[in-house]
């Protein structure tokens, strides 16, 4: 099967926003229509002008044929946001609780239901600056790398696939050295020089001596 | 023994690497294989032999091999002062590789490696989200090959993300064929 480079170090964009588009969101539907039974679980019934619950891609499938408006999500407003950016800004803070696909519901809603959203604007910049805060922080991430475990809380599907090849393939390597570290260990344990060499290492490479 | 990909390329390329050899045992007709031209290699002569040869034939006792140059005490010494600043695509084109397999005779490659890694990637990570500038053109070329495939996957992730935002992620184009028979 013909496959991309892209598609061997992770997921691709569209193939996230296709996992997003399962994500609840609320809608006011403008039209009334019945209880339907789908594979996964039903939709509706839509009785105007109630506000109902259905996955994101029934809402977008709605919002394009103009049968619906989108109520945009609690985290999405625009005070919200510039709260968490706030926050997020503060130096060595952790990353801010935002959903999981937090950036694939966005692009949908801002692409497609962007009159629905107040401050629609405001709401792009915002998303832009949170994004870039967030990336200079996963560099620093990338600085306490080690080959046994990285824990980095609260980041989103996109970023986490951003991230994926790059520190997937660092902590290969780090493992590698790690497991031929330990190899000539035990074998200069064995050995009668092992003093010697235990010392220059010592001297040559200070505290970075792993135990 | 260093984990080794029989079948991986860049690891059959870094076994290419020279390594200074002393040879223990007469051999016979083997004279132009190395730098002379007489056909009889006497004991003792020094032999720069590729990685693979050497260590086979370092166990079956033909030849004593030292180590490479790139991984000498002196230039560990360098490695461990100055990471960022060092030309490992002058030095050696597949530094890692190498440094992995040479991992059983020198005890402190897995330091320098790391050390070197560590440092070089984090500069690599950013350089891909800046992108390149021209301060950033010279590290780009002392990269060795592993750093280079990281540069290429960072750069190409962002990209992905950026052109996803501007909804490029994808293209449906009618294919030439069918417009072509339909006009």
């Amino acid at each position: 099967m013909a496959i991309t480079t892209r598609q061997t170090e992770g997921f691709t964009m569209p193939e996230l926003e296709y996992l997003a588009q399962n994500e609840s969101i609320t809608i006011v539907p403008l039209h009334r229509m019945d209880r339907i039974e789908l594979v996964r679980g039903a939709i509706g019934p839509f009785r105007p002008p109630q506000k109902t619950v259905v996955p994101l891609w029934v809402a977008i499938m709605l919002k394009r044929t103009n049968r619906c408006r989108i109520v945009a999500p609690k985290w999405m407003q625009y005070e919200h946001l510039r709260d968490l950016y706030k926050r997020e800004e503060q130096p060595d803070a952790m990353f801010t609780r935002l959903p999981i696909y937090y950036l694939e519901i966005a692009h949908m809603l801002l692409t497609f239901a962007e009159d629905d959203l107040v401050e629609s604007q405001g709401i792009r910049r915002l998303l832009q600056d949170l994004r870039e805060v967030r990336q200079s922080k996963t560099m620093e991430g990338l600085r306490m790398l080690n080959s046994l475990q990285l824990q980095m809380d609260n980041l989103s599907m996109a970023e986490i696939n951003e991230i994926r090849p790059l520190f997937g393939h660092s902590f290969d390597m780090l493992r590698q050295l790690d497991g031929l570290a330990q190899a000539t260990e035990t074998e200069q344990q064995q050995s009668q020089f092992a003093d010697q060499s235990y010392a220059e290492m010592d001297d040559a490479f200070g505290s970075r001596y792993v135990h | 023994m260093a984990r080794r990909n029989y079948y991986d390329i860049d690891d059959i390329l870094a076994g290419q690497e020279r390594v200074p050899c002393v040879l223990r045992a007469d051999l016979d007709g083997l004279g132009s294989a190395g730098s002379g031209g007489a056909s009889k290699v006497h004991r003792n002569a020094r032999w720069a032999l590729p990685y693979w040869m050497a260590d086979r034939l370092n166990e079956e006792d033909y030849v004593d091999m030292e180590v490479s140059p790139v991984f000498s005490k002196r230039a560990n010494r360098m490695y461990a002062a100055s990471p960022e600043s060092m030309q490992l695509r002058a030095i050696c084109q597949h530094y890692y590789q190498f440094g992995l397999q040479l991992g059983d005779m020198v005890p402190e490659i897995p330091h320098v490696l790391r050390n070197m890694y560590v440092q070089r990637v984090i500069k690599v990570a950013r350089i891909a989200q800046q992108g390149q500038n021209v301060e950033a053109l010279d590290f780009v070329q002392s990269l060795d090959k592993t750093e280079t495939r990281m540069l290429k996957l960072c750069q190409q992730a962002q990209s992905a993300i950026s052109d996803w935002h501007k909804n490029q992620a994808y293209a449906l184009k009618r294919a030439a064929v069918v417009s072509a028979a339909g006009s």
